[in-house]
């Protein structure tokens, strides 16, 4: 799939590269779903190109993908993927209906 | 000639009004400017500023032939002005920004589960929600009658989504937010982008949760008819499922709670509560009258699929076209002495649920809702009288009033 680059989209955060494991994961999985190359773990999902419809879709991706769950507010609120790791980590499920 | 509630005609300057502009709706509907544009300018070109602009459509048959015509007034490019100029994400995934015949793809298994058959299982814990909802008002002060009504929608659709009733307050303060942005009420301080951003980010965020929930232990509701729904093979996306929740949400909690505020108002002001409290055989078409008088749902939006006209006038492909609905249901070429609440109006076809292929998916469970409602209401109270200023949401979508101090008396 072609890809746009996070420059040509005037993404304001610096890029800051995954580190191997699951940021790496789910930078690839970011990049496929928005076709946008490369991501960053500090760029937003939303200037990246993204709408709810697409945030929605690659949650439910990522629970697939890595049998993991997070609070979905994670991914629209503070949507980058260094915040989605940190809920990884955190595996806090009490605000889920 | 019939009365006008507010305004003065013949001082209507039609060129300096803005009908996107929310504070044109915070004192209600503005009913001197529809008249106005039914009798001089029913088709009518608003621009928007850095959005282009719409059409303006305020006369019955006109609102009529758009909402029906779905080939040349396609949904896809969303129904909401807010979408005006923007890209519609839900475009072909929610039915409500969709057309045939995809759009009854996505609708039928829904509809399915809110047919007056469907929906008559959940009477009598309605009825019985409603009954606690009122107790309130069983002591003889004062209260708002807004926070009663607000309710309304929770006893409706909490059972239908699965959505416990303790998170309802946060997400009726953000189904506000976002059908009412601009309301001094529901904005926040960084602006109106940022508020509808936020609750439309907050909503699909308790809403993908709920799905979720949903996926790990199946209740037989909606969100699980939803994500069992194929279209053309392909089961529907996530964001599909969260988009369609998110449409129903907005319709139910903007909308219910409106139709009896209004209404009751109304009566109130002209004295005539017990002309309908005291006629049971009147509460069928007087819920009607309601429904076409408070128009909660404002306006509808499309986008012309081809050159077209209008009431005549000549519209062109990818014009936007707002249809407003407050206007049309006050149609006098329709509606005789349309701006007198009539309890016996018959025959009665407002807009106020749309028509053609949107017509609201929820119409016969919000009917079910308002007829339990005002039964109860009638059953108790001998009479209403208002006991502090109304205030009105500041809104260009939801009709609505956000403040209506009242006092009951028991019968």
């Amino acid at each position: 799939m072609s890809s746009v680059s996070r420059d040509e989209l005037g993404v304001v955060s610096p890029y800051v590269a995954p580190s191997p494991g699951v940021e790496s994961e789910l930078a690839v999985l970011w990049s496929s779903k928005l076709g946008v190359a490369p991501v960053g773990v500090h760029d937003d999902f939303f200037e990246l190109g993204g709408d709810s419809l697409l945030a929605a879709d690659l949650l439910m991706e990522m629970y697939d993908a890595l049998g993991v769950e997070v609070d979905a507010a994670v991914l629209f609120l503070t949507p980058t993927i260094a915040d989605l790791v940190a809920a990884l980590g955190a595996g806090s499920r009490a605000d889920l209906p | 000639m019939s009365p006008l509630p507010a305004g003065d005609l013949a001082g209507t300057d039609l060129d300096g009004v803005d009908l996107a502009d929310p504070r044109l709706y915070g004192r209600g509907e503005p009913h001197a400017v529809w008249q106005a544009l039914r009798d001089h300018r029913p088709v009518h070109w608003q621009p928007v500023a850095g959005r282009g602009g719409f059409w303006a459509v305020t006369r019955y048959a006109d609102a009529e032939q758009v909402l029906t015509d779905h080939a040349t007034f396609t949904s896809t490019r969303g129904v909401f002005l807010n979408m005006l100029g923007r890209d519609e994400p839900a475009s072909d995934q929610q039915f409500a920004a969709s057309d045939p015949p995809r759009h009854g793809r996505i609708r039928r298994p829904v509809q399915r589960e809110l047919t007056v058959r469907a929906v008559a299982r959940h009477t009598e814990s309605l009825r019985a929600d409603i009954v606690r909802l009122l107790a309130p008002a069983l002591d003889g002060g004062t209260f708002d009658l807004t926070e009663v009504t607000g309710a309304l929608p929770m006893a409706v659709l909490g059972p239908l989504l699965g959505i416990p009733a303790a998170d309802w307050p946060r997400l009726a303060r953000l189904v506000g937010m976002s059908v009412a942005e601009a309301d001094p009420g529901f904005v926040l301080p960084e602006g109106v982008e940022a508020t509808l951003r936020r609750a439309h980010r907050e909503l699909f965020g308790y809403l993908l949760n709920l799905v979720q929930a949903h996926r790990r232990e199946h209740r037989g509701d909606l969100v699980d008819v939803l994500a069992g729904t194929t279209v053309d093979g392909s089961p529907l996306s996530a964001g599909a499922v969260v988009a369609n929740c998110y449409s129903l949400l907005l319709g139910a909690s903007a909308a219910i709670p409106h139709v009896p505020n209004g209404a009751l108002l109304e009566l109130i002001r002209t004295g005539r509560y017990a002309a309908w409290a005291d006629r049971p055989e009147l509460l069928e078409s007087g819920i009607e009258e309601a429904l076409r008088w408070t128009a909660p749902a404002r306006h509808f939006l499309r986008c012309a699929t081809r050159d077209t006209r209008i009431g005549g006038v000549p519209v062109a492909a990818g014009d936007a076209v707002v249809v407003w609905i407050g206007a049309a249901n006050r149609d006098e070429r329709i509606f005789p002495d349309p701006h007198v609440f009539d309890l016996s109006r018959s025959p009665n076809r407002h807009l106020s649920f749309g028509d053609g292929q949107h017509y609201c998916v929820g119409a016969p469970i919000a009917r079910l809702a308002l007829r339990i409602f005002f039964t109860e209401l009638f059953a108790r109270f001998a009479s209403f009288e208002l006991t502090g200023e109304v205030e009105y949401v500041e809104s260009n979508w939801l009709g609505g009033i956000k403040r209506m101090p009242v006092r009951a008396t028991l019968r």
